[in-house]
């Protein structure tokens, strides 16, 4: 069965992360808390739930935590951007795939991302976007593993 | 007051080759005085989902101009928005913004250059440098009739490359372009260039 493989500039992404994680995971004030990490399911996706997921952590930082986010520093605000326009290539990569009906979402895929949701709405909406932007490498690391091997889209 | 607006920054363009992005625009003139300028940029996303925030470019906010090299504020393959204003002391130009958005899934992608050396009966290449965005797809093969074409990607420039040992007497010739991965691109070939292990770079 034909996987829906996205291929990106990772290094660029992990560089701009690089950027401003001491900045952003300092100003994180929940630090026993996580939000990414809560699904440990993450790590648990079988390979026919990575496009589902993908596209849905995908839109959770596009449509919520970038937006939520709210920075004035010029230099922040470059990398988080950077990140940002990069996921949004993704996510036209990712609709390539989609039309080709390799993206199908299973419950154990959505229930996946609803917990993140879920922990998200627990906290206060920009303690929540930091925490999130502050976990971006644990995203970056997965999406990385999960997408090797020849893009099919 | 009295104060003659400062006009904004005309002709506003991008020149793109090899993923190094420049942008330029026609200088705003006020006899004896120096003129400064900043360029802002605006990612797709920013247009989509946060349209009121315009980032100020890393190099050009302010500078002297009438150009600015945006390579490092375009980092992701989507269109980006770019706007300039002129200002002088307390004076500020409107913004002018380019006339359509940039996407650097257009610039002009050139053969790279590279140098052919033998070392012994080692075939040796040496690429340009192009910076890491680039890998280089290299064909070889030896000048003889019916001869197969080998290939090997490089993943950086700069650096000798063995490309295979050559048989003595035997022309062996190399061409090579490049692709870049983040637009999903590649170059045209460059010209053939063919050794002799006995002699100099035979012409084609």
């Amino acid at each position: 069965l034909r996987r829906c493989l996205i291929s990106m500039d990772m290094r660029r992404m992990e560089e701009s992360f690089r950027g401003i994680k001491n900045a952003i995971q300092a100003k994180d004030t929940f630090q026993n808390v996580t939000i990414l990490s809560t699904s440990e399911t993450l790590h648990s996706i079988k390979p026919l739930d990575v496009c589902c997921v993908t596209k849905n952590l995908l839109a959770f930082y596009v449509d919520r935590v970038f937006k939520d986010h709210q920075e004035l520093s010029p230099q922040i605000l470059r990398k988080t951007s950077s990140i940002a326009n990069s996921f949004l290539y993704m996510q036209k990569t990712l609709q390539r795939c989609q039309e080709q009906r390799l993206c199908h979402c299973r419950q154990e895929a959505i229930n996946a991302t609803r917990i993140i949701h879920d922990t998200y709405d627990q906290l206060e909406v920009r303690s929540a976007a930091i925490k999130s932007l502050g976990e971006l490498d644990i995203l970056l690391a997965w999406i990385e593993k999960n997408h090797q091997g020849t893009s099919a889209a | 007051d009295g104060v003659a607006a400062l006009p904004a920054p005309q002709n506003l363009s991008v020149q793109s080759t090899n993923m190094k992005h420049v942008l330029t625009w026609s200088p705003v003139v006020v006899p004896e005085e120096i003129i400064h300028y900043s360029v802002e940029y605006q990612g797709e996303y920013e247009s989509l989902y946060m349209s009121h925030i315009w980032i100020p470019s890393s190099w050009c906010s302010p500078t002297q101009g009438p150009e600015c090299d945006i390579t490092d504020d375009i980092t992701a393959t989507v269109p980006y928005s770019l706007r300039v204003r002129a200002t002088l002391d307390s004076l500020t130009s409107a913004w002018s913004t380019l006339k359509h958005p940039f996407n650097r899934n257009s610039t002009v992608l050139t053969p790279p250059g590279m140098e052919i050396t033998k070392d012994g009966f080692h075939l040796i290449i040496k690429l340009e440098d192009l910076g890491p965005q680039f890998e280089f797809f290299v064909a070889y093969w030896k000048r003889e009739p019916g001869a197969k074409e080998h290939v090997k990607m490089v993943r950086r420039g700069g650096i000798p490359v063995h490309l295979e040992t050559m048989e003595p007497g035997a022309a062996h010739c190399v061409k090579v372009r490049t692709f870049v991965k983040a637009i999903r691109r590649h170059s045209a070939f460059s010209q053939t260039e063919c050794v002799k292990v006995q002699g100099e770079t035979l012409p084609l």
